[in-house]
């Protein structure tokens, strides 16, 4: 390889270094404002879902259409994601790391600390404090019934569908 | 002096060394038991003690946690069931009333835990939030509602509630006001007695007060955004509020925990001015209708 080849080599290397990290620069990180959301194919509702992404997630922003964004995940999944589950700030939600922080100083399973739906049953503080106040057998059943009451996401999808919101807007 | 200011310098140090590995490591507790326990070997009983507490008044301040909150939310949850004369059992209307709730939550700015609605068998107007997503709407708040924008507008106040831990900061302040440090639920069922104090306080707060004016309108402006991201018209809870404001007689006791609305209309209309949020349209009387016609 010639001096003046070496040169091109060099210039070219730097040049393609250049337009790689002004295009990272410049890609706009978006994150999933929703418990979960779909990736699509296409820019409606009815277009088939490619991947499924949940709340958190970081994905890179390719383009945008109305209300659609068309986005890339992680490992490099690619499909349109309806805008209003989308926030361009990363969210803390319940698991804010200064919470489990606090969890762990207290000595308490920070594992334990998941947002799971359906535990039955009132816990010990709760029911301690039911019977320090006298609240009724009825009065438990019915805070009971609401704390393992659910309706499956499927469902929620379904209702959002029918009425013609979120991505089904008409 | 010069020992002591070196050993006040000592302190400082190791104190700064375990805030900042229990920061950075996240394995707090056994930190902070490393360094108490080397300031005891170290025959310095003096600085474990002030590790010791120290470790406990940092834990205090931090936020609580989700598995502290589903218990503050739970016992909450059983003070307004007992005080509003129970749950309605009518379960399709239940579920349509969840699935408002739902979908105004799912993209709400806490998605991720759970949340449940329930109807109180109660003709006043009112509606509540625990912590840990624990919803309730009276029977009578039902009654004034007209659409399915203005029920989610409704819900989206009360999941703000939730997103913006507004109960439970009235919570921290009592806590640290009735001394309590060593936080989280070993501190509950160590000392049922000052966990009950606690909860009385934030549902006197909660049922009887009435949250902080700027707390209710941060909700009002959060909720309808929150409902105007699903797509229900924006303008729809500026009309639930404008009707609850001309309210005559017996149902105006609900302005006891929900005064100044007038302010409160303005600020929801800048709200919605500012976010530019959308008046689709959107209010679906007729699904409403359907579930809610025997209220």
């Amino acid at each position: 390889m010639g001096r003046s080849s070496r040169i091109l080599w060099m210039v070219t290397s730097l040049a393609i270094g250049l337009v790689c990290s002004a295009t990272a620069a410049f890609a706009e990180t978006m994150y999933v404002q929703a418990k979960t959301a779909q990736l699509r194919a296409g820019k409606t509702s009815l277009d088939a879902v490619v991947a499924s992404v949940k709340f958190g997630d970081s994905l890179e922003v390719v383009g945008r259409d109305g209300a659609w964004v068309e986005v890339k995940t992680s490992v490099g999944a690619r499909g349109w994601i309806y805008n209003n589950k989308l926030s361009s700030t990363k969210p803390s939600g319940s698991s804010d790391a200064l919470a489990k922080l606090g969890q762990s100083m207290r000595g308490g399973d920070a594992s334990a600390t998941t947002a799971s739906a359906g535990a039955r049953g009132l816990d010990k503080a709760s029911e301690g404090y039911a019977n320090r106040t006298g609240i009724s057998p009825k009065d438990r059943e019915a805070v009971d019934r609401m704390t393992s009451y659910q309706i499956p996401d499927q469902e929620v999808e379904d209702f959002l569908r029918e009425g013609g919101l979120g991505e089904y807007a008409k | 002096m010069r020992g002591g200011s070196v050993n006040m310098r000592n302190k400082t140090i190791i104190l700064a060394a375990m805030v900042g590995l229990a920061l950075s490591l996240g394995s707090c507790a056994e930190v902070q038991r490393a360094a108490e326990g080397a300031a005891r070997q170290s025959g310095n009983p003096r600085l474990a003690n002030v590790i010791h507490g120290t470790g406990s008044v940092v834990s205090s301040l931090l936020p609580i946690g989700y598995e502290e909150e589903s218990s503050i939310g739970q016992a909450i949850a059983l003070q307004v069931i007992a005080r509003y004369g129970g749950t309605v059992d009518q379960p399709e209307l239940l579920r349509y009333v969840n699935l408002v709730g739902r979908a105004v939550a799912n993209t709400s700015d806490r998605p991720d835990i759970a949340y449940r609605f329930a109807i109180l068998e109660d003709n006043s107007i009112n509606a509540f939030a625990a912590p840990a997503g624990y919803i309730f709407v009276t029977r009578g708040l039902l009654r004034q509602v007209h659409n399915e924008a203005e029920l989610a507008a409704v819900l989206g106040h009360e999941i703000a509630h939730v997103s913006q831990k507004h109960i439970l900061d009235v919570i921290q302040r009592s806590k640290r006001l009735a001394g309590v440090t060593e936080a989280g639920m070993a501190y509950a069922n160590a000392n049922p007695a000052a966990f009950k104090s606690i909860i009385d306080g934030a549902v006197k707060k909660l049922l009887d007060e009435g949250l902080d004016q700027d707390k209710e309108t941060e909700a009002d402006a959060l909720g309808d955004e929150f409902a105007a991201r699903v797509g229900y018209d924006a303008a729809a809870y500026l009309t639930l509020l404008g009707r609850l404001r001309e309210l005559k007689g017996d149902d105006r006791a609900f302005f006891k925990t929900h005064p100044n609305f007038s302010s409160r209309i303005q600020a929801v209309q800048q709200t919605i001015q500012a976010k530019n949020l959308k008046a689709t349209g959107l209010l679906l009387p007729d699904r409403f209708g359907k579930y809610a016609k025997k209220v």
